[in-house]
Parts: C-alpha cells; structure tokens; sequence
C-alpha cells in the first residue's frame, strides 16, 4: 500500500482565478431594475435594492399607500406591481441564485484532504492524500464563462419577467375600469328600463294598458335587472386579477379606479419597423441568443476536452514509515472505447436545438409584432368608428326621438327605448376603447416593452 | 291675400321669360305661380262674360282667345308647396303650385289646352266629370299615350256642361296624385245670371303622408296620412273665406283623397245644390249643416251669410282636423307620472310630462323635428285652437265691398253675447231616478274657483 500525497500544480493559475469573481451585493437586481425601468418607464424598488427587512416593508408599504390615495392610474398600478407582485419578487431573487451559481463556478473547489490511519501488527500506518480536482482547474474559466452567460440570461429572463407583469398588469387594469364602466352603463339601462316599468303598472292601474303590454314593459325590466348582475360580476372579477397583480390584499384591496378608460389619442401609433424592433428589442429573444452563445460555447469546451475531462493530475508525495517519497500520477483515459464522440454529439445537438429554439422564437416574435400592430391599428379604427360615427349618430337619434316625442309623435316608451339603446351603443364604445388600450398594451409587449414613440399616450 | 294686380303684374312677369320661347312653339305662356295666398278671382278679360270664382289658397290660370278657342297651357312639373308657414314639402303639381291652377270656362267655350310634361315620368291629364270626345278623356293607354318626359300634348273639346270638375292625371295615379297632382276646373253657365252667387270658392280635399322631418310624401300610404289638406294647406296655412252678412255663398269642394270627408259649417244650414253631374233642382236640395263627400265627389253648397261672426269650416272627422301626429303612441290620460318623471329625466334631460291629462298642448312651444307642423295649433282671440288639417274660418262682416277678400281680423263680438265664467250659486245636477250619488272628482274641483276649496 502506498500512501499518497497528492499536491497541488499550478498555484500561480489558483491565484488567478481565486480572484475573478464576487458577489455584488444586491444579486444583479440593479442591472434587471434598470431594463424594467427603462421599458416599463417605472422603478422596480423603493430605495434601489429588494426589500429585506422591516424598515424597507415600511418604505415600500408608504410607497404604494400614497399611490392608493388617488384612483389609480395604469402607470400607478403597473409601478405598483413591479413593486409589490409577491410572484416577480420572487423571480427578482432567482437573479441571487444565478449570481451565486457564476460566483461559485469561478472559485476553484478545494482541495481534499484524505487522511487514513491504520493499525496492524504493531505497527502504525498512516495514509495521507491530498486530492485536488484538476479538471475544476483547467476549466474552471470555460465554467465560469458559461456561468456568466447563464446570469446575464437570468438577467434578461427576470428583466422579461417584469415586463410581463407590467403587461398583463396594464391589461387588467384597462380591463378592470372598462368592466366597471360597463355594469355603470348597465345600472343606466335598468334604470330606463325600470323607470318604462312602473310607467306601465300605472298605466294599468289606469286603464291604458292590457296586462300583455304591462307584462312585455316589465319582462324586459326584468331582463336588465340580470345583466346588471352579469356586469357586475364580471367587473369583480376584472378587479381581483388586478389586485392579484398589483399584490395587494386587506385594506389596500379597497383602492379605486377611475370611472373611465382614458380617451383615445389623436391619431394612432405610425410603427415603420415593428418586426425588426422585435427581434432587437424582445428580451426574450435577447435571453435566447445567449442562450445559443452558450450552448455554442459548451459545444467547443466539449470538443477541446473530451480527454481531459477525465484527466486526473496529481502531485504525490507518500510517506511510508520514516522515508518519503516524491513523484507524480498521471491517469489518462485512454480512447479506446469512447472517442467522447456521444459527447460531441450531444452538445452539436443540443446546440442546433438552441439555435433552432432562436429562429423559433424570431420567427414568433415577428409574427407576433405584425399581428399586434394590425390589431392596435383595426382596434384605433374600430373605437374612433364608435366614438366619431356611432355615438354621435346615437344621440342624433336621441334628440331626434325627444323632438318626436315633443310632437306626440312618438311616446315615452319609445324615448325610453331609445335611452336604452344609447347606453349599449355607449358600451359598444367603451367595448372598443377597452380592445384598442388592450391591443396597445399587446403591442407594447410584442415590441419589447413601452414604444418609445408612444410617450404621453399611456392609458 | 294679394290684390288682382300685384297677381296679374306678377304672372306675366314670370310668364315674360317664355314668350319668345312660347311665340315659337306657337303654345300659349304657361304661367306660374309662386305664392301659396289665396288669389283675388280673376275677371275674364276678354271671351263670354262669368263671375269668377275664388280658390282657396290658390289662382286661376289666364289663357289667350286664338281664333276663338281659349287655349290654356299646363306644365307638370315638380313644386315646392308651403303647406303652412314652416312646413314646406315637395311635390308634383303644375305650373309653380300643388294643386294646379283653376281652369274656368264658359258653357260652350272650345277649350284647347296644351300639356307640357316636365316630370320625370310619363303623365297625362284626364278632365274628371267633363262630357268629351273619348280621345280627350286622358286614361294612358285606354284613350291616349302617355305624355313622355319632355313632350308636350295638346286636349281640344268644348265644355259642354255648366258645372264643377276636376283635372288630375291617369297615369301612374298612385303616385302622381300622392304626390299632389291635380286641379280644379270650373265650367260656368252661359248666362252669368243663372246659379249667380256673391262669392264663389272653391278648393280640393287632398292629403299627404310626409314623416315628420322629411318632406316628399309617401306615396304608398293607403289610409294612415297625416297631413289633411283644403288644396294642399293645412291649418293653420288656410286662409279664411271671407264673406260679406247677407252674401250668398257657394263653397265647391272635390275629394280626391282615398277616404270621405263630412264637411261641416257652423252657425249656418246650407244645401247641396251641386254635384259633378250637375245643379240639384231646388226641390231635391237638402238642408244641411254637415255634407260628406265621398271619395271622387265633388259638392257645390250653398247659403246666405246671415249671421255675423268667426264660424268654423271644417272636416268632422276629428283626426282630419290634426296635423301629423303619432297614431299608435299609448293614451297617457289619468296615468300617475310622480317619480317616474324625475326618473327618466335623469335618462332623457329635456323630457316633460305630456299627455297624462289629454292631448291639449296649451300653447306649449316645443321643439320639433324640423319641417314638422304641431299636431295642433292655430291661435283665436281667446287661446289656442287646437286645430290643424282641415280647418278653417267663415269669416261673416256686415258692410264688406263686393270684391273684399282681405282678412277682416278676429270677430268683435256684442257686449253679453260670448259664453262665460259662472261664478254665482249653483243648482243642484239633477240625477236619474236611483242613480248613484255623484262622486265629488278631482277634475271638476280644478274647474272651480281657487278659494272654493281647500283640500289641495
Ligand atoms: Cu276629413
């Protein structure tokens, strides 16, 4: 038996790659802040850094409380989320784990000590074996470039992650306010049609009417009585998936929205090049290139180390009883049965996986940019239709009716009628103006976050 | 109403553009007439000798004498027809108005009139009553072609029969009289002495359907117009017929609506002394206060304008005297709007109350769909009328001239001899032997005067 030390070689390369890489502190959070922020056009903290602690709870909890003192505008909510989504803060803290992951793939692993000691016959034997991974060694650089990839990745996917929650952030809300404004809409029409009721028991009570002509009035009451419930349900349920977004519960879940989606802009967004601002602008497709960086480098590391990766260098020194000998074990896998051809070919798969993944997801991401863009442009037309065409010809009709019914013409079931088809007209409307803040917030998420020609014209 | 020479000064005025077209063609002028106001009658110039009668808003039209055949000249023609101040409409008519001109003969006139057709259709023109040659009778493809869009026709016979006829096309009916073409004819006796009046009108009863708002008629309506018209006027757009005390009168008046019309004349009796076949002998006239007349019929009748005063002339048929009004809106009388009304207010800012205590509008002024006439209105000396369509006013004066048609105002009536307020004790209603007790209700009670009662 021989006991071994094995010592370490190459202490001057130890030294180097010793130093190479930290920890920064706040886990890569500022640099994902900075992209949400600068797409979102809102903060992702209160003071710069995730909240850890009690004092900064209290600072974020001021933070949104003053925002919730006024009915809370889109841009309000999506600060709000980015601040307080439980689901993003999470994701925010993965960026730890992959820092932590880059940081510990630049330490070379420590050596290993193995010390044995035996007895037997009298005699003592002692076995010392320093073992040390020289492989870790060798490709400690590759890992740790792989590693750096693999956090700047993380980066983008966590900096797309926010900008998703500010997305589907933004949609609620335009959802939440439309739906509110819709079952107020249809409180407006029960209340025609209520008002047409009683008119029409009274005119039973006086003789007027059959119990066929009281019976249709009030039926159709009835039947806007239900889709105020309708409406109103689906305006709950529109407000709880924003307050799930906005991450926000007990008193604060009592927050108030505007009574009304905002108008529609001027003129619509003119986007000269919205499939190239995707591919450039996306992060996920950002994530995927590095994606295919990285497994483009994998394949190389693989191709230069399929022997040594199985390469065990060691310096020895063995003591045995009271002489030591020195030398060296080299063990050196011979290619005799694995060429590390599977290997090879492993990563060339895995890397034309990734980069067909790449083209995949530029070819989605243009699809999606087109589609988005032609539906922001219909859904602009459609509620300018409604707003410069069918609501204006709706209270033309309105006033054209109240003439007739100034002539007796017409009667006051017909005014009330017409009041009644104003409102779904008014709904159709607020309908269109809900798809079109919609459609903008689906172009804004196809495009890569805010459209930077769309300052000032945010719901 | 315009004097005769502001007619005639007008008439050839307009006519002068188509002299020299006209010297030409060798056809008489056709005149036009712009002015929906009844025009002063117009003595015949030159021809047998007549007494002219008076169109209610409307004229007669001139001819010339060649070689002793009075030729007239009709243009049909699209017009803009006042139907009262504020309401205009559109329609077919001839020579600048709907209806037509009167056409007035003498018995035994040769009559020659030229037909010009500036309608976009084919047209002709049947002579409604007249005794004539088949070939002049006017049917489209019964008697004659049509008149073709530009052309002109000439009709030629000789007025036969003293009496009252109508002109009015036969072709494309339907449409062309829904649209207001028609007109009336009138042929006088050879001896101006016979069937002598002080004072002659004559007018047609027509009616129009034009949706409030619109102002073309429709020309499918079949029963349910709107618009109930004395030649194309409705009230308050018809001028009284002013009539000198002890005149005696002649109203002629032709149906050519779809439904009857009982005309109705207050303060007097009359008799039918007319038809278009011709005079009633005197010993079959009926007196009369209401007359119908039938749909196609004409009536000529008759009485002395003895008793002075405003007297209403009217349809009695109660929706004929209104103008376009809604005929299914739900009858509102005695129903309860207290809350609804602040209700459907809030729905329908400008809303009011209407009908819950009947259709009267009390002179309320409200806005209208534009090209509207209130359904009711027209305002006397003491209020509102409440009247529309057809209506008018027998205006009966002492010491009028002969030829005065100028409106004389509202009546003065003779201290004591205008219905008034009661205001002294009342006697008990007698009741039917074991009818129950009168209920005390709350309509008669707002009748009474203010400090009679206090429960309110
Ligand atoms: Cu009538």
């Amino acid at each position: 038996m021989t006991s071994l030390y094995k010592l370490v070689g190459g202490v001057s390369l130890l030294a180097l790659l010793g130093g190479c890489a930290s920890l920064s502190g706040d886990g890569g959070f500022g640099a994902v802040a900075s992209v949400s922020e600068q797409r979102t056009g809102a903060p992702a903290s209160v003071a710069g850094r995730l909240p850890r602690n009690e004092d900064d709870a209290r600072a974020l909890a001021a933070v949104i409380g003053k925002k919730l003192e006024q009915p809370l505008s889109a841009d309000d909510a999506v600060q709000v989320a980015l601040l307080n989504n439980r689901g993003l803060q999470a994701t925010y803290w993965s960026l730890g784990v992959a820092e932590a992951d880059l940081v510990q793939a630049g330490r070379v692993q420590n050596p290993v000590l193995d010390f044995k000691r035996s007895h037997g016959g009298g005699e003592v034997g002692i076995e010392r074996t320093l073992t040390f991974n020289l492989v870790g060694l060798i490709t400690a650089p590759m890992a740790s470039r792989i590693e750096g990839r693999r956090f700047e990745q993380t980066k983008l996917l966590v900096s797309n992650e926010a900008l998703k929650v500010a997305a589907d952030t933004r949609r609620a809300w335009v959802d939440a306010v439309a739906a509110a404004q819709i079952a107020d809409y249809a409180k407006q029409v029960e209340a025609s049609a209520q008002a047409s009721a009683e008119l029409s028991e009274r005119m039973r009570k006086a003789g007027n009417w059959s119990a066929l002509d009281m019976a249709r009035e009030q039926a159709y009451h009835a039947q806007t009585v239900a889709d105020v419930t309708h409406t109103q349900k689906a305006a709950v349920a529109a407000r709880e998936k924003l307050t799930r977004l906005l991450g926000l519960s007990g008193e604060q879940a009592a927050y108030r929205l505007p009574d009304h989606l905002p108008d529609l802009p001027a003129a619509p967004r003119e986007l000269a090049n919205v499939e190239q601002a995707a591919v450039d602008e996306r992060l996920d497709i950002q994530a995927a290139k590095l994606d295919t960086e990285q497994t483009a480098s994998t394949l190389g590391l693989t191709r230069t180390t399929r022997f040594i990766n199985v390469l065990d260098l060691g310096a020895v020194r063995n003591t045995d009883g009271p002489t030591a000998t020195r030398g060296y074990e080299l063990t050196l896998e011979i290619p005799l049965f694995d060429w590390g051809s599977a290997r090879v070919a492993r990563a060339e798969a895995t890397y034309m996986q990734s980069v067909n993944q790449l083209a995949q997801a530029a070819v989605q991401a243009r699809s999606e940019a087109r589609a988005s863009y032609a539906d922001y442009r219909a859904s602009y037309d459609l509620a300018r239709h409604y707003r410069d065409r069918v609501l204006p010809l709706r209270k033309q009709i309105s006033e054209q009716t109240l003439l007739r019914y100034n002539g007796m013409l017409m009667s006051v079931f017909e005014l009330l009628a017409d009041a009644r088809e104003q409102a779904t007209a008014v709904s159709g409307y607020i309908g269109a103006l809900r798809d079109y803040w919609i459609a903008q917030a689906n172009l804004e998420a196809a495009q890569g976050g805010r459209l930077s020609t769309n300052k000032g014209v945010q719901p | 109403m315009t004097d005769r020479r502001s007619f005639l000064s007008g008439a050839a005025l307009i006519g002068a553009g188509m002299v020299t077209k006209a010297a030409v063609a060798s056809l008489p002028e056709a005149p036009v007439q712009s002015s929906p106001a009844t025009q002063a009658p117009l003595s015949p110039p030159n021809g047998r000798p007549y007494n002219p009668v008076v169109t209610l808003n409307g004229w007669t039209l001139p001819w010339r004498m060649k070689d002793g055949v009075k030729e007239f000249h009709l243009v049909a023609e699209p017009v803009v027809r006042e139907i009262a101040p504020g309401m205009t409409a559109n329609l077919w008519g001839y020579n600048g108005q709907s209806p037509g001109p009167t056409i007035e003969v003498v018995e035994g006139d040769r009559v020659r009139i030229f037909v010009t057709n500036k309608l976009p259709e084919h047209t002709s023109v049947h002579w409604h009553g007249q005794r004539l040659p088949n070939g002049m009778d006017g049917v489209t493809g019964l008697t004659q072609p049509g008149i073709p869009p530009g052309k002109t026709f000439v009709y030629e016979f000789v007025a036969k029969h003293a009496g009252t006829f109508m002109y009015h096309p036969h072709a494309d009916e339907m449409a062309q009289m829904a649209m207001g073409m028609m007109g009336f004819w009138v042929t006088h006796p050879r001896d101006p002495k016979q069937h002598a009046v002080d004072r002659d009108f004559v007018f047609l009863l027509n009616a129009y359907d034009i949706d409030p708002g619109s102002y073309t008629p429709k020309i499918n309506t079949m029963t349910d117009f709107n618009l109930w018209t004395f030649n194309s006027r409705a009230f308050p757009g018809i001028d009284p017929m002013v009539v000198r005390k002890d005149d005696r009168v002649r109203i002629r008046v032709g149906n050519l609506t779809m439904t009857n019309h009982p005309v109705h004349l207050h303060g007097h009796t009359f008799e039918v002394t007319g038809t278009d076949g011709g005079w009633v002998r005197p010993a079959a006239r009926w007196p009369e206060v209401t007359t119908d007349i039938a749909v196609g019929q004409m009536r000529a009748i008759e009485f002395i304008a003895d008793e002075p005063g405003d007297w209403s002339f009217h349809c009695h048929k109660s929706h004929h005297t209104m103008n376009a009004m809604g005929h299914s809106v739900p009858t509102m009388i005695g129903v309860d709007h207290s809350g609804v009304a602040e209700k459907i207010n809030n729905l329908v800012p400008g809303y009011m109350v209407m009908g819950d205590k009947g259709a009267a509008m009390d002179g309320m002024q409200m806005p209208l769909p534009e090209n509207t006439l209130p359904m009711m209105t027209g305002d006397g000396p003491f209020g509102g009328l409440d009247m529309g369509g057809m209506f008018t006013v027998v205006k009966v004066r002492e010491g009028l001239a002969r030829n005065d048609y100028k409106d004389p105002g509202w009546y003065k009536h003779p201290p004591g001899s205008v219905a008034h307020e009661w205001t002294g004790e009342l006697p008990p209603a007698p009741r039917a032997p074991g009818a129950p007790p009168a209920k005390a209700s709350e309509a008669m009670d707002v009748k009474r005067d203010g400090d009679m009662h206090h429960h309110h």
